[in-house]
């Protein structure tokens, strides 16, 4: 079918300036965040922006009919290509439909529709003094619906998990445009229920490989009353690792831990030099937050302790303070790419999560494969829970280093699977890790293509995505 | 000249399609789809760049939905210059697709004051005959031909002397560009001006053969038109012997201090300049009792980075004056967009309208000529009885200077 025909379908079910069909229109959806998109021209044959779940069902049961790939999207702030349409198809645009419907107080709930903003949720729930924890980098522009969809998690999911901790209920357009509510029929309000198979779980993080997620119910939590700040600096990278765990074994709990390496602070100081880190082999940033004076005694608990193994620490509660601490984190990964004048950052095998026992030596590992394929590489992330950001960066314009770096990336993410790890730790798999599907779980990914199946046996939603891909390898 | 596609590769290539910018656009909030987003338009030009889609009418259309409001290349966390790639992107476009009316109006007489005046007096009859209302209703003008309002009958340079004396002392002597619009469309601004700067101490100077600054042609994409009146205006100024140039319009401003023409030459900005020369020479000061609240031009706070200058001068001056919520919004003029995009335009501007009303101020302040045409249009349409006015207006007044 050609794209003026499937629009002509397509404007059925839509109305018409909400069906997107010219080249150059379509060809703005070919990218995300991922390295991979910046190769590849994944040009949709179609683009919706749905407002319903009835349009959202009128389209899957279209799409099942003419057998054409279907490919949900929030923001495109993705990493993966988990958003884009590998194999052709309809991109489903569901960041417009962003209404916050409800905010039940009472039962500390919120109810939205996928396409509301991370920080926008935040900002809103906060008129109420409650926040929904998890909190990815890219809260200016990810939405909830994307967030559900890949189990985001951030920064401070150290103290407060992943995202598939909030979720209480979905409701899920199927592949055949059955319309289901997971956690609770529709008037289900609980926020214990172990009753049933858990079908929440299994659509948290799938990706859009097994349906849409139209509606969404979350936990909420009240908003803490205080924050602090430490910022450790050492001069082994053995010891970060070690204070950590110090910290933890003396029974507190921080909502953040982020490290710094050699790399990192290098790019950081390149970038702007007024922020001054001094040269380390490590930086360790710790926020803990809650009520003012539980917060004042872990600050001085973790100052004292972990000083023990730091060259210094510093403790702060005062905003301004606190933000210049933090801005060297937060700076980093656009400063990885100062590293060089022609330099990119890229998001690729950026994400490798390893066992919190081996952190060190994971660091110290990727520096090797950094020189042995010539590739720079600056690491940051969250120590805390063993997730690692491996920034590597190249010239985009040159395709031998790109060829490097794709066979750098390769290499890292089998080291993380080597060590007892996983490729992603929040940022999923999409097109650019179902090679190591097979890798991190063995049979259980037969099991998950199996019900992969039983959901879409057309194969129509979001294929080439997640699962293991046929022969081995799969590039779309 | 401004850099052309080529020369902003570097910056282009290091664009990380994050979608970060997506937060902060006002075409994207309206909208709401990818195509509007600033990380779009990055990815259209590249592809312009690269050769891989072809100059076409539609690409000029998709880029033509920018306001160069800046916020996307402040909030970037790679420091990309999206309004520099969109602006550059378009010189190519105007090279590539040429719209002989767009040359004709930017090229041939925008950039000829004698035209400009000419183009002006006769819009000026056409409104005095209601030819214009009769062109709105009958539907032969788009909507954005309201916008202007009824032109002043005389603009500013026929009624400001080419040399004002500083009242008492001179301190200093500035050349004033006096912008087309605040010529044009608002002359009791620029009399303020004047009277302001020479009653702190300025010898006032307004060279007659000043052209237009630029951005116009600038942001249509005729680049070479845009480098021709920045070098001559430049010249005009160098000869003049000032110790600092200045205007009331933000755009203006921020496009002489950009030109690459005016190296060398000290471009000041208003507020900033009166701000230092309140606190040096403290004159007295009477209060405006209404409640006042301001509004940040997109060109002066993001361009230059100034917001607290202008708040300074109204607190000095105002006796309730009130931030509003999302002061640093654009209003959605973005000069010639409005008139292209009239509809989206006005969704921008209708959430700006409503946090004005929010505020409860009877007077809004601001510092660019199209913010105060844009902001007065929208309050008459939404019924409103709040003044727009120039920040140096209420100055004028406090200094006891009724203009
Ligand atoms: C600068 C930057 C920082 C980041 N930091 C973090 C971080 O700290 N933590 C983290 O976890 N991630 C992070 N990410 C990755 C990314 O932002 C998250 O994965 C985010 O949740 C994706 O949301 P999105 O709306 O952009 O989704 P998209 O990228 O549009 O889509 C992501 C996936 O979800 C699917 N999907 C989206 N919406 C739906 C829906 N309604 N129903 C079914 N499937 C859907 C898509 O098909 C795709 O597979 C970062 C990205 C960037 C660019
Ligand atoms: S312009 Fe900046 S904020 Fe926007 S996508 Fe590119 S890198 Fe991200
Ligand atoms: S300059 Fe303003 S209107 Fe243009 S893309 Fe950036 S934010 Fe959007």
């Amino acid at each position: 079918m050609g794209h003026q025909d499937l629009g002509v379908e397509l404007k059925r079910i839509f109305p018409p300036e909400r069906v997107l069909t010219s080249e150059l229109e379509r060809r703005m959806y070919s990218y995300d965040s991922s390295f991979m998109a910046r190769f590849h021209s994944f040009v949709p044959d179609a683009v919706v922006l749905p407002r319903s779940t009835q349009e959202v069902s009128a389209l899957m049961k279209l799409a099942s009919q003419r057998r054409i790939p279907v490919i949900p999207r929030g923001a495109g702030s993705g990493e993966t290509c988990g958003c884009l349409a590998v194999r052709g198809g309809i991109v489903v645009d569901l960041s417009a439909w962003d209404a916050i419907e409800e905010v039940d107080v009472a039962n500390m709930q919120v109810f939205a529709r996928p396409g509301v903003v991370h920080y926008k949720l935040n900002e809103h729930l906060a008129g109420f003094g409650l926040f929904f924890p998890p909190d990815p980098g890219s809260t200016r522009m990810c939405t909830v619906g994307g967030m559900v969809a890949n189990n985001s998690s951030g920064l401070r999911a150290v103290k407060y998990g992943t995202t598939e901790q909030y979720v209480l209920g979905l409701e899920v357009v199927l592949p055949d445009g059955q319309v289901i509510q997971t956690g609770g029929s529709n008037n289900c309000r609980a926020l214990k229920n172990v009753s049933g198979l858990n079908l929440t779980k299994l659509f948290v993080g799938s990706e859009g490989v097994l349906g849409i997620i139209t509606r969404i119910r979350l936990r909420v939590w009240p908003r803490p009353k205080a924050r602090g700040m430490a910022m450790a600096v050492f001069s082994e990278l053995e010891q970060a690792p070690a204070a950590v765990l110090d910290v933890y074994q003396s029974g507190i709990l921080p909502s953040g831990i982020e490290i710094l390496d050699t790399s990192a602070i290098q790019a950081i100081n390149m970038y702007k030099p007024e922020i001054n880190l001094p040269s380390a082999e490590a930086i360790l940033i710790f926020e803990v937050d809650g009520n003012p004076a539980g917060v004042a005694w872990e600050g001085q608990q973790i100052a004292e302790i972990v000083g023990r193994r730091a060259v210094s620490v510093e403790w702060a509660t005062d905003p301004a303070r606190m933000a210049d601490l933090w801005r060297g984190r937060s700076v980093v990964a656009v400063a990885a790419a100062r590293l060089r004048p022609d330099g990119s950052r890229i998001f690729a095998g950026e994400d490798i999560s390893v066992p919190l026992s081996r952190v060190t030596e994971a660091l110290r590992r990727i520096k090797e494969l950094s020189r042995k394929h010539d590739v720079a590489v600056v690491n940051y992330g969250h120590i805390g829970d063993g997730n690692i950001h491996t920034a590597p960066v190249i010239n985009l314009d040159s395709s031998a280093e790109v060829q490097r770096a794709n066979a750098l990336v390769d290499d890292i993410h089998r080291l993380a699977i080597a060590m007892g790890g996983s490729t992603t730790g929040e940022h999923g798999v999409g097109a650019v890790r179902n090679q190591y599907t097979m890798d991190e779980h063995g049979e259980a990914a037969l099991v998950m293509k199996q019900l992969k199946e039983t959901l879409d046996p057309l194969n129509i939603m979001n294929p080439g995505k997640l699962l293991p891909p046929e022969g081995g390898k799969d590039r779309a | 000249m401004p850099e052309d596609l080529e020369g902003l590769k570097e910056q282009y290539l290091r664009c990380v399609r994050c979608g970060q910018c997506r937060s902060v656009c006002p075409v994207f909030e309206v909208v709401k789809n990818e195509t509007a987003t600033p990380r779009g338009k990055v990815f259209l030009a590249h592809l312009l760049a690269t050769g891989e889609i072809e100059a076409n009418s539609q690409v000029q259309a998709q880029l033509s939905r920018c306001l160069l409001c800046r916020s996307c290349s402040k909030e970037c966390p790679s420091a990309i210059p999206v309004h520099q790639i969109v602006t550059a992107a378009r010189a190519e476009l105007a090279v590539k697709v040429p719209s002989p009316v767009k040359r004709l109006v930017f090229r041939k007489i925008w950039t000829r004051p004698r035209r400009l005046a000419l183009a002006a007096g006769v819009t000026r009859n056409i409104q005095a005959l209601g030819l214009d209302k009769l062109g709105l209703y009958l539907r032969l003008l788009p909507p954005g031909f309201a916008l202007p309002g009824r032109l002043p009958r005389r603009p500013a340079h026929t009624i400001i002397p080419a040399i004002t004396p500083a009242t008492g002392e001179t301190r200093l002597r500035v050349g004033y560009f006096l912008g087309c619009s605040t010529n044009f469309l608002f002359p009791a601004a620029a009399a303020s001006t004047v009277a302001v700067l020479s009653s702190l101490g300025c010898e006032v100077v307004i060279p007659p053969e000043l052209k237009c600054c630029g951005l116009p042609q600038l942001a249509s994409g005729e680049a070479a038109a845009a480098s021709a009146l920045a070098s001559a205006n430049s010249e005009v100024f160098r000869r003049l012997n000032v110790q600092a140039v200045v205007s009331d319009c933000a755009s203006c401003t921020a496009t002489l201090k950009e030109s690459p023409e005016f190296d060398g030459l000290k471009v000041t900005e208003l507020s900033e300049l009166l701000l230092e020369l309140i606190q040096k020479y403290s004159p007295g000061l009477k209060q405006i009792q209404k409640p006042v609240t301001y509004h940040d031009p997109c060109h002066l706070a993001k361009a230059q980075g100034i917001t607290a200058a202008p708040r300074e001068l109204l607190r000095l001056t105002c006796m309730d004056f009130r931030e509003m919520d999302g002061a640093a919004d654009c209003c959605g003029s973005g000069g010639a967009f409005a008139l292209y995009h009239y509809r989206t335009s006005m969704s921008i501007l209708n959430k700006k309208i409503a946090n004005i009303k929010k505020s409860g101020a009877e007077i809004v302040a601001t510092s660019c000529p199209t913010c105060i045409m844009q902001l007065r249009h929208g309050l008459a349409a939404h019924g409103c009885k709040t003044d727009v006015v120039h920040t140096v207006e209420l100055l004028g007044k406090t200094l006891g200077r009724e203009t």
